[in-house]
């Protein structure tokens, strides 16, 4: 059973089994969704994670008692969750080493060459676990254990925004220059905000995404689409 | 009525001057900061003594204040830190509605007290919005809310002739206090601390360090006892939230701090303490005081 603790003086931390794991992820981002939905009005916002979810309240609308009182029957429900379906996202990437700034060091880390970096890379289907770090940078996993690495010793002051990355068992993208110790294996032509839109970011918590490689030309084409607002973004619906 | 605007032009910008309101709540799902003015409590009264609603945005002004031109007529007021402001070369008096008047220059000089001005104007602020709130981020500030940081040159349009009736024009000035408690409750990680650990966070005098800003304030003192087992699956933070970093090093997370982390957090400040922390800058002393949760609802 999860754990419910406060968090600050208007807030409250549910924590789960401490793992990074589907189902875990799954439970935390149905509970946010679930509170917000019963309890908007009284809640100022939610962050989803990995195996937590904070909640941060309105003292004047509700209290650390009657909040815990609603989580905790949401934890209970007996029924078993309907199966959900999430967005699967299609995201072009360039392995270039243009853009791959890390590409032969993790190669030469691994023993591996580029292409079976690239097959591997883009074998799995991630999920979005969550977004955090930055507005927009999102935390996608679990990578192929072959590619599992260490950060970089000596981080990155300013790595380019669009960067792929992977750290640990986790793959990443970076929305905006940031300093960042993650290993830059490509980038994505595809902007992960745009602030103007109705909808500014492209991917949210349980979305599925599935890496396309593609060369250096289709990338400044896609780019090119994206600007003149013809790129038609592959989104299917699955389990 | 016919429509009235003032402008600021701002000759200087400062050394980090922003809009900011309440901040921008409901989007940290997806990393967003809720920003917002990290001093509330002065950001309020700045806007009550000239008659606006507290919704409405105004200027935070850090240390070295600006150079600002008004075009137009109109009223401001300035509250928080005292950065010895003036208006045509004639010291300004703060917490209080001040008459400004075409052509008239307004300047900042040497900070007395406190970290944090607030810039309030009479009227409705021509600013568009992010995600419902006119707010500057730090982060990537530029790209999102580029409209809310203040440049060399920017010019801030206020709809004069949109104003509520004003109700008050004076306040009492609570002048910052020395070596202030902070009040804390126990973090998520606190009792993942050791006896000694805790004694020695709550015996320190800590000093804000030079690289200090909007996301958060890094404190000289390390704990020298500290040493984590292992580092934490990412997770929530919140304004206020100290955590330690695998060094002993406490960093207290502001408005403008990253929405996740995995450093242990072993207390939150409370909220209504984050004005206090608001106006401390580098070089100043603080200590923790432990609060109990008894005490908020």
């Amino acid at each position: 059973m999860p754990e419910i603790i406060r968090f600050g003086d208007r807030g409250i931390l549910v924590n789960f089994e401490q793992k990074i794991e589907a189902e875990i992820n799954e439970q935390v981002i149905r509970l946010s969704e679930d509170l917000l939905h019963q309890h908007g009005d009284s809640l100022l916002y939610t962050i989803p994670a990995y195996c937590s979810l904070t909640i941060q309240y309105d003292p004047k609308r509700t209290n650390f008692k009657a909040l815990s009182g609603s989580i905790t029957s949401l934890l209970n429900r007996t029924t078993s969750p309907a199966t959900s379906s999430h967005r699967k996202i299609e995201v072009p990437v360039c392995y270039d080493t243009t853009f791959g700034l890390d590409m032969v060091e993790v190669c030469a880390n691994k023993g591996i060459n580029s292409a079976t970096l690239i097959t591997e890379h883009t074998k799995p289907t991630y999920r979005v676990y969550m977004l955090g770090f930055l507005p927009g940078f999102v935390y996608m996993g679990k990578l192929s254990q072959s590619l599992w690495c260490t950060r970089r010793r000596d981080p990155r002051l300013l790595v380019p925004p669009q960067s792929v990355a992977i750290a640990g068992a986790q793959t990443g993208i970076y929305p905006s220059e940031a300093p960042g110790g993650w290993n830059i294996i490509g980038r994505t032509p595809l902007p992960l905000i745009q602030p103007d839109a109705e909808e500014p970011f492209l991917f949210k918590a349980g979305d599925l995404v599935n890496f396309k490689a593609i060369s250096l030309q289709e990338y400044h084409e896609i780019e090119e689409q994206v600007k003149t607002g013809i790129y038609n973004l592959k989104v299917s619906y699955g389990f | 009525m016919a429509s009235s605007h003032l402008a600021l032009y701002f000759a200087k910008p400062g050394l980090f001057t922003t809009i900011q309101d309440k901040g921008r709540f409901g989007f940290q799902a997806f990393g967003v900061p809720t920003s917002g003015a990290l001093d509330q409590a002065a950001a309020d009264l700045a806007n009550q003594l000239v008659g606006n609603g507290l919704d409405q945005p105004l200027l935070e002004v850090t240390l070295m204040g600006p150079k600002i031109q008004f075009q137009g007529n109109g009223m401001i007021a300035i509250t928080g830190a005292d950065l010895s402001a003036t208006l045509n070369g004639d010291r300004l008096a703060v917490n209080q509605g001040i008459e400004v008047a075409d052509g008239d220059i307004l300047q900042f000089g040497r900070p007395v007290s406190g970290c944090r001005a607030y810039l309030s104007v009479r009227g409705k602020w021509i600013i568009p919005t992010w995600l419902s709130s006119r707010s500057a981020i730090t982060q990537n500030g530029k790209h999102l809310t580029p409209a809310s940081i203040v440049q060399k040159g920017t010019t801030i349009r206020i709809d004069t002739s949109l104003v509520d009736p004003l109700r008050s024009s004076s306040a009492a000035i609570h002048p910052p206090e020395t070596d202030p408690g902070i009040r804390v409750l126990p973090g998520p990680e606190f009792d993942r601390f050791s006896r000694f650990s805790i004694g020695e966070f709550f015996s320190r005098l800590y000093r804000i360090s030079p690289d200090s800003n909007r996301m958060g304030y890094r404190l000289q003192e390390r704990l020298s006892s500290f040493s984590p087992e292992e580092e934490l699956i990412s997770s929530g933070i919140i304004p206020g939230t100290i955590q330690i970093t695998s060094s002993g090093q406490p960093i207290i997370l502001l408005a403008d701090a990253q929405t996740t982390g995995g450093y242990y957090r072993i207390a939150n400040v409370v909220s209504q303490d984050l004005d206090i922390l608001a106006q401390l800058k580098p070089g100043d002393t603080l200590r923790f005081s432990l609060t109990s949760f008894e005490e908020f609802s």
